[in-house]
């Protein structure tokens, strides 16, 4: 029997596995898997709780709005680091750091 | 699913009756598709064509708000997605307006003019971050939140990076892109508890409220501090502050100008509206007060004090609006419901000052290549308007008379005080001599521009170059503005 328990442990760790790729900073492509890693956990989450909300399904609908606005970020991220591309010849995090105190 | 279907015509009714209180959306809309049109084709025959089209969207859309501000306030629209009420609205109007300047900026900035693809989607973009900004500002729901907040970051990315013609400007949009994707998506984890311990999305619905009650007060803590995050990147306070100071250094004028002043408006509102959704006795208000006392101390503190050793003047800034919004915070917690003049006001005289000092370092740059407050020597004389204007804003920066900043400091500084003689919150206490303190600090990073401008002599004379004088008009009229509401408060706070 799977219950809520299992899907809420399966998010945490997603969420961890992906906060621990952001904060690895080896490569920004990784840091936008880690990104996509963390908001699978959120829906995830919100799916299952969404089981339990059968008068609106709030949940699924906000899943769904989630892949839909990560998809969008992800885009803009992935524009933003070709360009970045093209003047550092490289998409490490620790190589890429003209502004600075 | 079936028994929805009787009440089917019922819920369209609603969705109909809601639509008219959303004329401004409604128009920035329309204006974003046509400006998108205009772009692609009427531009190549007059090249004014999506500016036009732009301005003209905004001030309309501006005036519908404008025109809503006499409508009674509206709970429940569109099934409790958003409330439209006096604050909301009156932060939509001061959104449209700040939108309104950034257009005039860009079209006089020269870095815009001479790229490749001209301005036209930078419009377009402008509108759309400008729709996520105004519902921000009136969400109720957790989901139109996180919309909104989705809506305005990813337009604000693509401006950070529009031009992309420096690798400064390339880096920039990289670490914010990062930084806020990172922020978004663990609010998104934050706000799938609050989900779970609820069961509605709705924040100020009794369901909601009583959840919360019923739930572990440190699941709720933990919770909303992650939700805490995504709101933390929009006003950059600390400690989600990292990105700001790279960004408004790296991002063209214009942008960093528009950065530091609408999503703020935007963010402010909805921490307010949050801040206040649930009953004062509540753990989770407790918990969420404390969040935002704490992160305002710090944010003063550390905003002012980086800001003393910065060289570069948008840098500076930075570091200067941050400590700005550590103050708009402690003006949230001071305020009570209903109580919204003076966050509004603060709120205003705050967008002022930034976009006309961001104008006159665009404008002194254009002219004369300054970036750093050590260039500035001697530049005084050069261009005596700009910098008049630029010492008038920073006086009223700092908070000292006879300048607009010194009214909205001083009304919340009395706010917090009555506040703390109400309720004898330590805390209170604690914000008013940190905000005091944070002013004397402030007025040591401000002066330094006079300081250079007028009485250090120049190492060599200095070329200028001509410029587009709209901007320095424009600032001109700001300053005088900020003036004028100094000496006469009573215009903007009726």
């Amino acid at each position: 029997m799977i219950t809520l328990t299992h899907f809420l442990v399966v998010g945490a760790c997603l969420f961890s596995i992906g906060l621990y790729a952001v904060l690895a900073r080896r490569n920004a492509i990784l840091v936008l898997v880690g990104i996509e890693l963390m908001i699978n956990a959120a829906i995830v989450n919100l799916v299952a709780f969404s089981r339990y909300d059968k008068a609106f399904y709030g949940g699924q609908v906000f899943a769904l709005f989630a892949i839909v606005l990560a998809a969008a970020a992800v885009a803009v991220a992935l524009a933003i680091i070709l360009n970045v591309y093209k003047f550092y010849k490289s998409v490490n995090p620790e190589d890429i750091r003209n502004l600075k105190d | 699913m079936t028994e929805l279907l009787p009440n089917i015509s019922n819920k369209l009714d609603h969705v109909l009756a809601g639509l008219p209180m959303l004329l401004p959306e409604l128009v920035l809309t329309a204006t974003f598709l046509t400006g998108i049109g205009a772009g692609l084709f009427a531009d190549r025959y007059w090249r004014h064509a999506s500016f036009a089209v732009t301005t003209v969207g905004i001030v309309l859309a501006g005036v519908c708000s404008a025109w809503q501000l006499a409508l009674p306030a509206v709970d429940n629209l569109l099934f409790g997605m958003a409330t439209m009420d006096a604050f909301g609205r009156y932060a939509r109007l001061l959104t449209a307006a700040v939108c309104l300047l950034f257009v005039l900026f860009a079209k006089a900035n020269p870095g815009f003019n001479a790229h490749r693809k001209k301005t036209s989607d930078l419009y377009s973009i402008l509108l759309a971050v400008h729709i996520g900004l105004n519902l921000m500002g009136v969400a109720t729901n957790w989901l139109m939140v996180f919309v909104a907040i989705e809506m305005a970051s990813i337009g604000s990315y693509l401006m950070v990076g529009y031009l992309a013609k420096e690798a400064r400007q390339t880096e920039a949009a990289m670490k914010y892109v990062l930084f806020g994707s990172v922020c978004s998506a663990v609010m998104l984890y934050g706000l799938s508890f609050m989900y779970g311990f609820t069961g509605d999305l709705n924040f100020t619905s009794a369901a909601h409220i009583q959840g919360l009650e019923g739930t572990a007060p440190l699941l709720v803590a933990t919770a909303l501090l992650f939700v805490f995050t995504g709101i933390g990147f929009k006003l950059s306070f600390v400690p989600f502050h990292f990105w700001t100071p790279d960004v408004y250094q790296g991002a063209s004028t214009p942008v960093t100008a528009f950065l530091s002043t609408a999503p703020k408006i935007a963010g402010i509102a909805l921490l307010a509206r949050i801040g206040y959704a649930w009953p004062a006795d509540s753990n989770a208000f407790q918990y969420l007060h404390t969040l935002i006392l704490v992160s305002a101390i710090v944010t003063m503190l550390l905003g002012n004090l980086a800001a003393l050793r910065q060289t570069n003047v948008k840098r500076m800034m930075a570091y200067s609006s941050i400590g700005h919004t550590g103050f708009l915070m402690m003006a949230v917690l001071a305020y009570s419901s209903g109580e919204f003049a003076i966050l509004l006001f603060y709120l205003a005289v705050y967008a002022l000052m930034n976009m006309g000092v961001f104008m006159l370092a665009d404008y002194i740059e254009a002219r004369t290549g300054a970036v750093d407050v050590d260039e500035y020597r001697g530049l005084g004389k050069v261009l005596p308007a700009a910098f008049v204007s630029f010492v008038i804003l920073l006086i009223s920066l700092t908070g000292l008379p006879p300048t607009a900043g010194f009214v909205a400091k001083l009304l919340v500084f009395s706010a917090v005080f009555n506040n703390w003689q109400l309720t004898g919150n330590a805390g209170m206490l604690l914000l008013l001599i940190v905000g005091a303190l944070t002013t004397v600090i402030s007025l040591f990073y401000y002066f330094k521009v006079p300081l250079h401008a007028f009485l250090r002599q120049p190492e060599q004379e200095r070329k200028t170059l001509p410029a587009h004088p709209i901007v320095v008009g424009l600032a001109l009229l700001m300053a005088a503005a900020v003036l004028l509401l100094g000496i006469f408060p009573s215009w903007l706070m009726a």
